[in-house]
């Protein structure tokens, strides 16, 4: 049987494209998928304020300087105000500090890069899990061990129902915990 | 020639190499042919070897790109701002909410306003409010977005010229000063004045420049009530009507339910005795009027009368009356004059039977009955209105307590007739409009324009662009009344405060501050708070003494501002008698031709809301028209001057005239003709700019019977036609497809009183079989239901206007209107019933069902509408793919397509901007072009109580919801709780007897439940 063009084409030359196609898409698929969730996203902030001490040494409360955090969606920010509570007495000679100090007094808010994101139509509330007694570290993984804050975990719709679906497995600490809602209106409206 | 020819012909040869010079065979075979073997062959790819460089390239380019796309370095988040210092109780994500004082119209309602971020949101009513009792018209809830009209000024200008406000400001001190040097003028032109603290400003303002005198007015106005109450009582403040107290109520063209007065109030106390649920004790309401309104679409009994022979109307009730007894003595007289009139004149155009219920009904209810006559009517009406319900003894319905005040007492005709004449003889120096719109909402004939040109200087202080700033020389742009200071003193022992809920947002100063700063004589006397500073200081002399509170003078204060309102023990006397000879001076006014009827606008006021998109597209309560307005006429007069809808017709009045489309409008009397007002701006934002007609140009200054009702008009068919659009298909009443298909297929249901005392299962005899072939799924814990009540609802439209804030709605124009493509999530359904000259009005509001059987939900190939586990018919805009399959398969079509980026489509992306942009709810999607949208019961609000009741650690109940439309409704007809609790007032209504399903055989078992309307009429027929 005469060999045609056609035959080559189908039985060798598109295999071999298919194949590394695909080889190229799972390789990149899975080499940059923590990069695409954004875990080890650890951007340089514009003081170099180190959570391993204030949270870790320190071991000041999450709650003293992330207020919002039991009462609305947002767990928030904390304003300038915040850290002169302490600092218009502590380190005042620190470089970092005096840079915060700089801020507060040319009353200019610091503009801290994001490091954790929900897309802008998922209504994330920080309090209904807060108040259910999950731990932030769940979420948002050892804040304490870390000098700079990265993301450690998924911000995935997928991450959020895992969770929801199975939440004695994802957060064993809870002695009594419900199945989270999955419907869609509790996040997307 | 190539080289071959040349060695040929030519035995000069030049040598190139050695090897040529010696004419090596080869080089002479090179040199035949100038390329190698194959390099001048044609390129084919498959010739090629099989990885070329080329393939190679390509695959090795392909995957790096590919590669360096999946694999960039991390995206940016971007930037997380906080405060740099935290304002006290402003946190992210937490709304605050602030009372203030509606300035939108001069009942000065109390509102609560929901601010976001700083920024505000939502307007609604303050529940502490003694009048208004937390809810707000829709205007009130739509005039939110004034604040972010794109076209709010944000510069003085001098002819039209930017300039600084301190030269402004020291070039109009300097006018000031000169005009009374030279003993001119000056004029304040002012709305209605409600505030007791600007009245204050302006007696300072005429105690610095004494030649000064103030102009209050008002399109529409109360003005002729107060007359007539001031001529049989002597007395300007006349009281407002308990209208939850009446067994019969008698309104003469009176819209109290729909536009006139508090009408949110009217219709909260009237819907009071309108309740199914507890007791069965519902009042009569019969209403006279020629055109259609919607206190005339709610009554039990509708007499067509038009508004020139109402006041031989009242005086045959009168007479009628009076011989049946009198509370009050009449003197022989006024016997005299009343026995003149007979109502037999009625019986052809009204019917004899309703006469006579009438007759009875107020003659069995004396004392308990009101008549009560519309604000348009001739003073001449009131009069005779205020004799008879004193006849009837039923004056203890009024209610001094809650007396209509006067601040500012408003200008007279004649005032202005004299303010003109002196413009024209150069007497006025300096005229200022105070936040008001003379040469548009004034009457033409006054002149006022033309004796302007007259003035040398002309301030017009105003939030935007409007007719009059267009020939002021002095434009100054003012604020919003969310960035103003201000209080109101409109009822009886009612002092309600005004506080801004945001700084301004352009280069604009408060009014009053700016008077204030003309008074003081320097520019530099200017601060954002001088005002705020005086307003402080009338309070701690003027309202503090009254009340003697235990708190010093600040605290005072600021608890008065938090709860937005002080009451006050006001000792209010009943009025003295009645001087019945008032009676004696009126006349009767009627008209062989066409009486024209001239009514207030539904939701633009005078025109001052014509540039708010949502109010022009709210649709009519009656008519449903969106963004216009038209001559109304009956059908008789239609085929009589032979127009139909959308025809071009020419009004004309004393040589005023106007050409507007015509609407054929079921139920008015014959040869009357309605027209709305406030439309037809000429110089307006873009949005209101020419939509409509301006029919205020066929007011005249010299009117016999009221400004707004005028006889011997003609009307007559001019050429073309203007497309009115609707919201609502009209099906005509002799249409025998169409006629009544909402009574047959039960999508309107309605009883009367008499019917339901009988048989209070009535509506449920005619029961038919609903199976389903599946499993019915099962709602254990919360089930979210509405119910609306069909006798409460009175069509005015709030809930829509409180929705499309709540839930961004965005505005679509007139041309997306009309072909149905309208964004509301709710709408309010109307259906006509009975004959064209008799129509029964049904009202319906209608929004998404949250079917359990949802049939939307079976046909969406994405599934991106589908069922919560509490009952809710969910929407995921982020999967809708568009098909609109849903939308195809919803019986109830509440379901809204994006058919553009509305935002960006509408009138070259009027409202896409970074202002406008800030009017939208954080807490509600901003939907795109390609989505499906529909009412989701407030999805944020559930969500918002949910995390409450979990924060606080209790279970969430029913009543921690309440909807944006449910919150708004004056009636509290709509009813929004849980289903499964069966104590909640929603689970009560829908186990009532009068509770139906709309479509209810489908067996989709929708979740919006509606309490059928019971008409108070003396039959078990409706009327």
């Amino acid at each position: 049987m005469k060999k045609t063009v056609l035959d080559y084409a189908l039985k060798i030359r598109l295999p071999l494209t298919l194949f590394v196609v695909a080889t190229t898409f799972v390789l990149t698929y899975y080499i940059s998928r923590p990069e695409r969730d954004g875990i080890g996203y650890t951007p340089q902030q514009p003081i170099n304020f180190s959570h391993k001490l204030h949270a870790g040494t320190m071991g000041i409360d999450c709650q003293y300087c992330h207020i919002n955090v039991t009462k609305g969606r947002y767990a928030t920010i904390p304003s300038a105000n915040i850290c002169m509570n302490c600092h218009t007495l502590a380190r005042k000679d620190r470089p970092e500090i005096v840079k915060l100090t700089q801020y507060y007094e040319e009353g200019k808010p610091i503009p801290w890069k994001r490091v954790h994101k929900v897309p802008d139509y998922a209504y994330f509330n920080h309090s209904v899990h807060v108040n259910k007694n999950i731990d932030c570290t769940s979420c948002h993984g050892d804040v304490k061990e870390m000098e700079v804050v990265g993301q450690v975990r998924q911000f995935t719709m997928k991450a959020c129902l895992d969770c929801h679906r199975q939440p004695h497995e994802n957060l064993p600490y809870l002695k009594q915990v419900n199945i989270g809602p999955e419907n869609c209106a509790v996040c997307h409206r | 020639m190539n080289n071959s020819d040349k060695i040929k012909d030519d035995n000069k040869s030049y040598w190139k190499s050695l090897k040529a010079y010696d004419n090596d065979p080869e080089v002479l075979k090179l040199k035949q042919n100038e390329f190698v073997d194959g390099v001048t062959d044609e390129f084919k790819s498959s010739q090629l070897p099989d990885i070329s460089r080329r393939k190679f390239l390509a695959l090795l380019s392909a995957s790096a790109a590919l590669t360096a796309t999946a694999c960039t370095d991390y995206r940016d988040k971007g930037e997380i701002v906080p405060y740099n210092k935290r304002p006290e109780n402003v946190s992210p994500g937490t709304a605050n909410f602030y009372a203030s004082t509606c300035n939108g119209c001069s009942q000065a309602c109390g509102i609560i306003v929901k601010t976001r971020e700083g920024r505000p949101i939502k307007i609604d009513g303050n529940t502490d409010h003694p009048i208004n009792k937390g809810k707000i018209c829709a205007k009130g809830q739509a005039s939110i977005l004034n604040l972010y009209d794109p076209e709010r000024l944000n510069n003085p200008t001098y002819n039209k010229r930017k300039i600084d406000w301190s030269d402004a400001d020291s070039n109009i001190i300097d006018a000031l000063n000169k005009s009374q040097t030279d003993g001119k003028q000056i004029a304040i032109v002012t709305g209605a004045i409600v505030s007791p603290t600007i009245k204050k400003v302006f007696d300072t303002f005429t105690a610095k420049y004494n030649n000064t005198k103030i102009y209050s007015y008002d399109l529409l106005n109360d003005a002729i009530r107060r007359d007539a109450w001031f001529e049989c009582y002597g007395s300007n403040d006349y009281p407002s009507i308990k209208w939850n107290e009446p067994n019969i109520i008698l309104a003469l063209d009176s819209d109290f339910l729909g536009s006139e007065g508090n009408y949110i109030e009217n219709m909260n106390l009237f819907t009071q005795k309108r309740e199914t649920l507890s007791k069965l004790d519902f009042n009569r309401l019969y209403a006279a009027e020629g055109r259609m309104s919607v206190t005339g679409s709610l009554a039990d009994y509708r007499l067509r009368i038009p508004p020139d022979q109402q006041y031989d109307f009242v005086m045959a009730l009168t007479n009628e009356l009076l011989k049946k007894g009198s509370a009050i003595s009449i003197n022989s007289q006024v016997q005299a004059k009343v026995q003149k009139f007979s109502l037999n004149k009625f019986e052809r155009t009204v019917g004899k039977e309703k006469l006579t219920h009438l007759v009875e009904d107020l003659n069995a209810n004396r004392g308990k009955s009101i008549i009560h006559a519309g604000d348009t009517l001739s003073k001449d009406v009131h009069i005779a209105v205020n004799l008879l319900n004193e006849i009837l003894g039923n004056t203890q319905i009024y209610d001094y307590k809650k007396t209509f005040k006067t601040v500012l007492p408003g200008s007279t005709k004649g005032d202005f007739k004299q303010l003109i004449a002196s413009m024209n003889n150069d007497g006025v120096g300096v005229v200022i409009h105070f936040d008001s719109n003379p040469v548009f909402t004034l009457a033409g004939d006054f002149g006022y324009t033309s004796a302007l040109k007259k003035v040398e200087t002309i301030v017009a202080l105003t939030e935007s662009e409007n007719e009059t700033s267009s020939v002021a020389h002095y434009t100054l742009p003012i604020n919003n009344q969310l960035e103003n200071w201000g209080d109101a003193y409109v009822r009886g022992g009612v002092y309600s405060l005004q506080q801004p809920v945001i700084s301004p947002v352009f280069n604009t100063r408060q009014k009053e501050a700016v008077l204030l700063t003309w008074i003081n004589g320097k520019t530099n006397s200017y601060s954002h708070n001088i005002y705020h500073n005086f307003l402080m200081d009338n309070f701690n002399t003027e309202i503090y003494p009254r009340k003697k509170p235990f708190s010093d003078q600040k605290t005072f204060w600021l608890s008065a501002l938090h709860d937005g309102v002080v009451t006050l023990d006001e000792n209010i006397q009943p009025s003295k008698e009645i001087n019945t000879s008032a009676l004696l001076n009126t006349n009767e006014s009627l008209s062989n031709g066409f009486v024209l009827h001239l009514t207030n606008s539904y939701y633009l006021s005078d025109g001052k809301f014509a540039n708010n998109g949502w109010l022009q597209e709210l649709p009519h309560p009656i008519t449903k028209v969106a963004w216009d307005n038209y001559a109304a006429v009956s059908p008789n007069t239609a085929k009589e001057i032979s127009v139909e809808n959308n025809d071009l017709v020419e009004v004309n009045i004393n040589g005023r005239n106007l050409t507007l489309p015509a609407l054929v409008q079921p139920g008015m009397s014959d040869k009357t003709i309605n027209i709305e007002l406030g439309y037809g701006r000429k110089v307006c934002g873009d949005v209101g700019k020419d939509v409509g007609s301006n029919s205020i140009k066929l007011i005249s200054k010299d009117s016999s019977i009221s400004p707004f009702i005028y006889s011997n008009a003609s009307i007559k068919k001019s050429s073309g036609t203007h497309k009115l659009v609707t919201t609502q298909e009209h099906h005509s009443l002799d249409d025998t497809f169409v006629k009544d298909f909402h009574r047959i297929r039960n999508i309107i249901q309605e009883g009367t009183v008499n019917k339901y005392k009988n048989d209070s299962n009535f509506l449920h005899h005619e029961k038919h079989e609903v199976f389903s072939i599946t499993n019915e799924h099962e709602y254990n814990g919360m089930k979210w239901a509405m119910a609306i009540d069909l006798n409460k609802c009175t069509n005015c439209s709030v809930c829509i206007s409180s929705c499309n804030v709540e839930n961004n709605i965005p505005v679509v124009g007139k041309p997306q209107v009309e072909r149905g493509r309208e964004m509301q999530w709710m709408r309010i359904d109307r259906y006509y019933s009975g004959t064209p000259d008799e129509p029964i009005v049904s009202n319906q509001p209608m929004l998404c069902q949250h079917c359990d059987n949802a049939p939307c939900e079976n046909v969406c190939p994405v599934n991106a509408t589908n069922h919560s586990p509490d009952g809710l018919n969910q929407m995921v805009y982020n999967r809708c793919v568009g098909t609109r399959y849903c939308s195809n398969n919803c019986p109830y079509k509440v379901r809204r397509y994006n058919f553009f980026d509305y935002r960006d489509e509408f009138a070259d992306a009027y409202y896409e901007n970074d202002l406008t942009a800030l009017v939208n709810n954080p807490e509600v999607t901003v939907r795109s072009r390609g989505v499906m949208e529909k009412c989701t019961f407030c999805v944020q609000r559930i969500m918002e109580a949910r995390s409450n009741a979990i924060r606080d650690g209790r279970e969430l109940k029913g009543s921690d919801v309440v909807t944006a439309c449910q919150q708004a409704c004056p009636t509290n007809a709509i009813v929004f709780g849980n289903a499964n609790d069966p104590e909640s007032p929603v689970a009560k209504l829908r186990d009532l007897n009068l509770a139906y399903h709309v479509l209810e055989e489908l067996n989709i078992k929708p979740n919006v439940t509606y309490i059928a309307k019971l008409r108070n009429t003396h039959s078990e027929e409706i009327a």
